[in-house]
This record gives structure tokens, sequence and C-alpha cells, in this order.
């Protein structure tokens, strides 16, 4: 279904929509452009960049209640409460690549034996509302990841900015229950523009680079730590490409002491740490810097790809390389490591 | 010759004794500068100084523990290090200190705020003269230095590195302003708006730890009570006060050794204006201990010693 | 298992036994007696145990399958959860996950010689399969088992020692480090001691767990005794988070020690890259 809205009708769209779901938008603060839970009143920030953090909180908040432990009864025994997550959201003025993060996340929150219901009623609960991006920044790749700067996968609504408005086309049936709403019209013959203008989005973007090979360059590389440390030089060891990463699914399950109840949260966690793997003999399989952007760039471009059908764990939409204090290029990680020769 | 042709020269003399020489080299696009360790002569081509070159290259030093190493820092880079030779967490024997004259860095977010369109679509950046010239998104736009600069070059009293080995440039005069307007307008807030616009602020926060790991005195990192299960001092949920408290950690464990090089505020990845907390600070420790962090070498941070009666300290008084 | 993956079943510690000084033992029963009768696993298989408002840890499950009154685990004190957990009485509420991980191949070891080898909390994950092996006796051909500790006070399974050690259906050597007064077996390192006992690897596996450096010396024996790669098993120990192979933490190359493992050959080893 391809239908036209105005940006006036946008907002209106969230407006509306606040009194059935929860809705995240892109709303600017401090000088930063994050994904904010909706209010009538804000300003949804389409245009003047792209958000710093990504959506998958839509799917993947950063913290997430697994369980309350409540000790109330005469015994004071415990019992344990599950807290599956409720309602419906929908997320408005995310990017392509932002919306297609999750499809990163589907093969391994859902398996034939384990199904993670935390992630599935979010991820069956959420409609995506993206806009096509009209120009490529220094650190997009998309093109190189077997996306573009239109791409519909991930995303249930597609909009494309022609004029004072956007032509708005459905991806899925959710997208298109949407597309019914009164705010929408005839899109006329806007359609063809919008087709010409994502074509020019994609058209600047040029030739992606091909990551054919890259698992397997990669694994070759494993035990070379002279190119691992000199690869992880300037890393920090922070979290900002994690977290900022709309692919990064990993996470840590801890308790909160709540006095006679508990509860168990789970929080996204960061392979960059040394944290994340230390074990409780103090050992630690990945105690250099070195070691843990190995695991990050190898998990993206060699495990994952290798264990779900060639995908590259990575929607190339550079949020790791802008927003990397010591600007760490990942893009040129991979590709030292599939240009080396002895 | 040029400073940047001293500097290389400089370094070319001391780079056979050393595991490497830290510096800066242009980054993802013409915008932005990263680190470069310098291991070769071929290495030393690439390294750029200039007002992108933003990164507190100290902050690596700690991690070249019993390596001899080579480091380029700014005026406010080498107070970095006069604290950490203070706090003995690095070796003076083990640093070849290779100091600028500085005429001062952009603020990235400031330049962003500037230009006509978002800097991811930068296509070019000239410098010369008192500004720059970024064409982004097929536009030209000319930034002036002075318009852009980082908050820490306004009031910077050290523009020349205090500490070096080899010190290449033309000297300064300092010309500081008194204060910050943002800080001002900051502190002449009541409680209640300042609560206010923290719990605001702080629920953009993620908790990456950009902010601590940039940190060139925040030297606990892989032990930090922020992750610790024992003692457990923070859950791993994201609310505003938790996110807040973890702040309020971090600038207490850096009472008397901020230097105010501003690169947690640089490092977080959605604009939390922490040097907001760090100044603030500093200056209650200046009132209190007259002591400025990396002001002087030899010298001791005030919470790392012991004094029977602090002279303004009343401590029996009240 | 739950549904869903993260929802522990509440159980009741019933019985505590202190195996060293810093190793206990807990025999925990599943407070819902259907899904505790119900409950079903495989020799090898690890569980979660949560202390609520600490944690959760792993933990292979070193009761048999094949009985049933209690499952059993043992729990060294190192970190935050086990200390809490060596503080709980019986009667105590815990929160198990169980079963998660894959298991020994027990159809594929039937009618082998088996020999195992195991050094102090390593014991564990092989009492599972002894007793597994024992109950189902006919199944297998000569079993060996060589365990060892750095001092006897440092065995774990004291009570089942005299029972193992006299059983004329299996071979058991119990070796410690350095002599002790009235200890009556064998004195000396694991792997020298597996080199005295002299194995033939002929239709024989071995399958050996303990501390990395006993690990370590012990597959350079068995590879001096001629036992081929693929006739060598392990398990192996990682930081958990999820048990269920999403949480990411526990991978090595393309492999999640808590799905795939923990138990692997040492063929499989050696395809993985090295990060262990």
């Amino acid at each position: 279904m391809e239908r036209f809205i105005t940006k006036e009708n946008l907002t209106r769209l969230a407006e509306e929509l606040v009194a059935t779901c929860r809705v995240l938008a892109p709303v600017a603060g401090g000088g930063s452009v994050t994904f904010r839970r909706f209010q009538p009143g804000m300003t949804i920030d389409l245009h003047t960049r792209m958000a710093a953090v990504s959506p998958k909180a839509a799917t993947f908040p950063q913290t997430e209640t697994l369980l309350v432990v409540k000790r109330e009864g005469e015994e004071k025994k415990p019992e344990l409460i599950e807290t599956l997550p409720q309602g419906k959201s929908v997320v408005i003025g995310c990017r392509p690549c932002g919306a297609r993060g999750k499809l990163i996340f589907d093969p391994v929150y859902e398996t034939e034996k384990i199904k993670d219901p935390y992630y599935l009623q979010r991820r069956q609960n959420t409609v995506f509302i993206s806009l096509a991006c009209d120009r490529p920044e220094t650190t997009c790749f998309c093109h190189s990841v077997g996306s573009g700067p239109a791409d519909p996968d991930g995303s249930d609504v597609l909009l494309t900015l022609v004029g004072e408005g956007y032509v708005a086309r459905s991806v899925t049936p959710a997208g298109e229950e949407i597309l019914k709403l009164a705010l929408f019209t005839d899109a006329g013959d806007k359609g063809k523009e919008a087709d010409a203008k994502n074509a020019k989005a994609r058209e600047m973007m040029g030739e992606g680079h091909d990551y054919a090979g890259a698992p397997a360059k990669l694994l070759a590389r494993f035990d070379d730590m002279d190119f691992w440390q000199a690869q992880s030089a300037k890393c920090i060891s922070c979290g900002a490409c994690t977290y900022m990463c709309p692919t990064c699914y990993c996470f840590n399950i801890t308790d909160d002491d709540l006095g006679l109840n508990s509860r168990r949260i789970r929080t996204w966690d960061n392979c960059m740490s040394h944290t994340f793997t230390l074990e409780g003999s103090g050992h630690n399989p990945r105690s250099t810097k070195a070691h843990r952007l190995k695991n990050r760039v190898g998990h993206k471009f060699s495990y994952y790809p290798d264990l779900h059908k060639g995908v590259i764990a990575c929607c190339g939409c550079g949020r790791c390389i802008k927003q990397c204090p010591a600007g760490i290029d990942i893009r040129q990680i991979v590709k030292a490591a599939q240009e080396y020769s002895e | 010759m040029s400073q940047l042709d001293d500097l290389k020269t400089a370094i070319k003399s001391r780079l056979g004794e050393l595991e490497c020489v830290i510096g800066w080299e242009q980054g993802y696009d013409p915008l932005h500068a990263t680190p470069l360790f310098i291991r070769s002569e071929a290495d030393l081509d690439r390294l750029i100084i200039g007002p992108l070159a933003v990164h507190n290259l100290a902050t690596y030093l700690t991690g070249y523990k019993g390596k001899k190493v080579g480091v380029v820092v700014k005026g406010c880079d080498s107070k970095s290090v006069v604290q950490l030779l203070n706090e003995k967490l690095i070796n003076r024997d083990d640093v070849v200190i290779f100091g600028l004259c500085c005429d001062g860095v952009v603020s990235q977010r400031k330049i962003r705020a500037a230009l006509p369109a978002d800097p991811g679509f930068v296509e070019s950046v000239e410098i010369g003269g008192d500004g720059m010239t970024v064409t982004v998104a097929g536009q030209a736009a000319t930034l002036k230095f002075a318009d852009v600069q980082a908050d820490k070059c306004r009031i910077c009293t050290t523009p020349d590195a205090i500490v070096s080995d080899v010190l290449v440039g033309t000297a300064h005069t300092p010309a500081p302003a008194a204060s910050l307007a943002c800080q001002d307008e900051f502190e002449a807030k009541s409680d209640a708006e300042k609560l206010e616009f923290w719990q605001e602020t702080m629920s953009r926060c993620i908790r990456c730890y950009a902010c601590r790991n940039a940190c060139p005195m925040c030297v606990c990192r892989d032990y930090c009570i922020a992750t610790s299960r024992d003692p457990l001092w923070l859950s791993q949920d994201n609310t505003p006060a938790e996110n807040m408290m973890f702040q309020m950690v971090h600038v207490s464990h850096l009472a008397g050794r901020c230097t105010e090089c501003g690169e947690c505020e640089r490092a977080c990845p959605v604009d939390i204006p922490l040097m907001l907390l760090r100044r603030f600070m500093n200056k209650q420790v200046k009132d209190v201990f007259e002591h400025q962090a990396g002001a002087a070498l030899e010298q001791t941070p005030p919470l790392l010693t012991f004094k029977v009666e602090e002279e303004r300290i009343n401590e029996r008084g009240w | 298992m739950n549904a869903n993956p993260y929802l522990p079943d509440m159980a009741t510690i019933v019985e505590v036994i202190q195996e060293t000084h810093n190793i206990k033992t807990f025999r925990v029963v599943i407070n819902n007696e259907q899904r505790m009768k119900d409950f079903t696993f495989r020799p090898g298989q690890v569980g979660q145990l949560s202390v609520f408002g600490v944690g959760e840890s792993t933990f292979v499950i070193n009761s048999s399958p094949t009985r049933k009154d209690y499952l059993q685990f043992s729990v060294m004190r190192v970190g935050e959860v086990t200390s809490r957990l060596h503080q709980l009485q019986p009667g105590d509420q815990i929160g198990v996950r169980a079963p998660l991980g894959n298991s020994f191949p027990i159809e594929d070891l039937k009618g082998k010689n088996i020999v195992f080898v195991g050094g102090g909390i390593g014991m564990a994950p092989l009492r599972t399969l002894f007793t597994y092996m024992l109950d189902n006796r006919k199944d297998y051909k000569d079993i060996t088992l060589l365990y060892g500790a750095r001092s006897p006070a440092d065995l774990t399974y004291k009570a089942e020692l005299p029972e193992w050690t006299s059983r004329k259906d299996v071979n058991t050597v119990l070796t410690i480090d350095n002599p002790a007064d009235g200890w009556e077996h064998k004195v000396g390192l694991i792997p020298n001691v597996l080199l005295e006992i002299n194995p033939s690897p002929k239709n024989t596996v071995a399958i050996t767990c303990g501390p990395p450096i006993m690990i370590k010396f012990t597959l350079q024996a068995l590879k001096k005794l001629g036992f081929a790669d693929e006739n060598i098993i392990t398990t192996l120990e990682k930081r958990m988070k999820c048990g269920v192979g999403i949480c990411g933490r526990c991978n090595i190359g393309t492999k999640y020690v808590c799905l795939d493992g923990p138990v692997f050959t040492y063929a499989q080893l050696k395809e993985l890259p090295s990060e262990l």
C-alpha cells in the first residue's frame, strides 16, 4: 500500500498513537538526538541527524525485568513472578539500518528449542516506521552489508521525504494497518518522486565493499595477537560501540536485592568490558582489549555469518565508528584482515 | 620548518628506543582525527597536529606499564601526564614527552551546531588562518576557531606543555577567560532546577562508560565499582538515579585528581555535559585545599595524603 | 526447562554435605512434585542455581539420571553466588534452571572400556557419568576411575569412596599430590599415576575433568598412551549468564559452551580457535 502523510500529520500520528501504544521517536535534547518515549508536545526530530542511539531499545530495552521474587506470605516463602512485557509499541522515524538491526537478533532469540519470550513479545508488538535516508554519511556502509538507504527489510512502513511530507509504503500487514488511518492521504504520483529520491541516495553511496571471504580471513588471524594488538591499540575498552549498535544483542543478568523482595534484570552488556568473560576463579579467556576487539569483530563478520547463512551481524549504520571516542573504524579492521598477507 | 616538521624530526630521533610514539592521524573523515601509534618512520608520515587533534593521549600511558613509550601532548594533556607522574601511576623514565605549544582544539559539538548540515556529510576541510572551511552536503561553511573552540581552550592557562622532553612550537602568552558562561549559568540554578536538569540529562545516559575509559585518571577501569558485585554499590538498571550515582562516584573519585582535559565530556556519545560536575568539584578542591591537579610536578593530591589539621577546614570549630 | 527459559523452578535444599573446606554438595528437590517427577536429563548436562537477590551460577548436575530422589550439585566457594549458596541450610529455597547444555555420548560409549581421570572439583561431572555407568554396568566393559586431589582433605565424595574402591566391577585408583599420614592409596600427580596404570587405548574412551594445568598434562599423558583425539572427552567451563546460547559470552569462535558444550572431545577442541 502506498499513501502520503504531511510532516504535521506525522506528529499528529504520534500524538494519536500515544493513547494505545508506547511511541518512541527521535527527540533532540541537550544537543543530542535520541529515541525518547514520545509525549504530546514533544518535537519529533527526523532530519537533523540520525539518532545517536539506535532504536534497538524498542525490542531490546536496556533494562528488562525478567522476574520478581516476593517474600510476603506468612512463612516468607519466596514466590516467583514472571514479568513478561505487555502492550504495543511504535517506533517513528528510525532509519532503515536501525530497523534492520533486529533481523540479526531473530535467529538467536528464537530457535527451534529456545524462544526468548521477552524479546518475542516486543518483536511481535512493535511497529517500525522508518525514514529512508537521502544522503550517506562518511560512516555509512549499509550498502556493503547487503542493504541500502531505502531498504524495507525490518521496517513495517517506509517513509520517503517528498516535498513537505512523506510517501509512506507498507512493508508488512502491521504497516498496512497504520496506513489505513485517516491521517494518511492518497499519494497520487508522488511515488515516482520517492523512487527517484531513493535511487539517487543509493547512487550517492557508490559501490560497496565486498566482505566475501571475511569469515575465513578473520579466523586465519585468530592467533595473530600482534595483528589484534595493533588494531586495538587505540581502543579504550568502553561500551559506546556495542551500546549504540542496532545489532549487538549480548546481555547481562543480575539480581537486585530489594530487602524481602528481589528482582532479576537483564541489561545490555558489552563484550569490550573485562568483566564480560571474567570467571569466578579469576581466569579470563579474553584478558586484554586485543582479545575482546577480536571477539567483537569476529562475532559480527565471521562467527555469526558462519552460523547464520552468511549474514553479517552488522547493519552498516556506522554508529560504532562515529561514536567511538578514539575513532576506531570497524571497516578498516575487517579490510586489514581481508588484505593481510604474511 | 613548521611545528609538525619539528615534531617529526624530534620523534624520529627517539623512535628507536621506544615501543611506539602516540600521536594523531586523520580519522575516518576529513573532520576527525584519531590516535596514531607510531612504530616506524613510515608511520610518521601520517602524523598530524592541529585543531582536530583533540584526544588526550595520556589516557593510553598506563596501558604500557614497563615499556618505554613516547607521547605527544598539548598543554592540557601534559597536565594529565604530570598528575599520572605525581600519583606514581607512570614512571618518568618510561615516557618520552613530546610537548606542543598548542593553539587550541575544536569542539566537534560546536562544529556540528555551526554547520548548515550534519557533519556526517562532510566532504572537505581546509584549515588556515583563524578558522576552517568545511564543505558539508555540497555547502561550504567558514567557521572561526574562536566560535568552535573547545570550552577548555577558552579558560586555558597552560597552552604549552608544562612537562616535556622536547617542546615544539612558539610559546604562548595565555589569555584565559575568567569563567565559562555555561558553568556560571549552571551554578546559578537552584537545587531544584539542578535536580531537574540532571534527571532529564541522565535519562539519556546509557552507562557505556566512555566517560570513564576516556579519562586519563580513571585507572581502575577493569575493576570499577560501577560493575562490581562485591561490594555492590550500583544496580545495572539504567535509571537516571543510578546513572547519576555513577557520575557522582566518578567525580568524587577524581576529586583533586581531575586535570579538566574534558575527555569525559568529549567521549560521551549522548552529549552529557559532564564537565559541569568536574569544574564544580575542582573549584571546591581549590577552595579547600588550594590544589589544582596536574598544575606542577611533585605535588600530592590532597585526598592521597593526610594532615593532622587542614589549614582551610575548621574541624573543631563546629 | 520452562517455556520461558529464564524462569527457574523453585526448589528446596534437602541436604548439604561439607565435602572439603571450600566445597559443599547440595541435594535439591524441585517444589512442584509433577515437575520433579517429569524431570529428565542426560549425564554431563548442567543447571543454573539461583540465590534470589544475589544471582545465578552454573553447575553440573552430578547426580545420575538413574537416581531420581534429588538433583545434586557440588559448589566450590569462589564468588558472590557460591559464597551465598554456602550459607544455605536444608529447607532453604533456591531456583533451578535445568537441564542445560549437551551431555556425554552415553550411547556411543556402550561396549567400550572407560577410563575416568578426575582432579579436585573436576570429579563432579565425572561422578554423574560414573554413577550412571554403575547403574547400567552391563552396557560398558572395563571401567577405571583415577581420582586425585592435592591432599586427602581435598577429595570430594568421601562418603562414596569406600564403595567405589571396594567394588569388584570397577578399578578405582585414588591419589594425592604429597604423602599424608594414614593415606593408603597412591601418591603422585594424576598424569604420572595415569601413565603408571597404563590403560590400553584399545576400544577405550578417556573422560577427564579437572583444573586447567591437570587437564593439560593429562592430555599429554593420554596421547603418550596412544589415545586418539576422538577418544578423549572433557568438559569446559566459561562464565555464563543465560545458559541458552543468547547472551553471548561463553563462545569460543562459533561454539557456545552453554549450548554446544560443556562436553567436547579433544578432537573437537582442536578444531576450535584457541581461547580457553
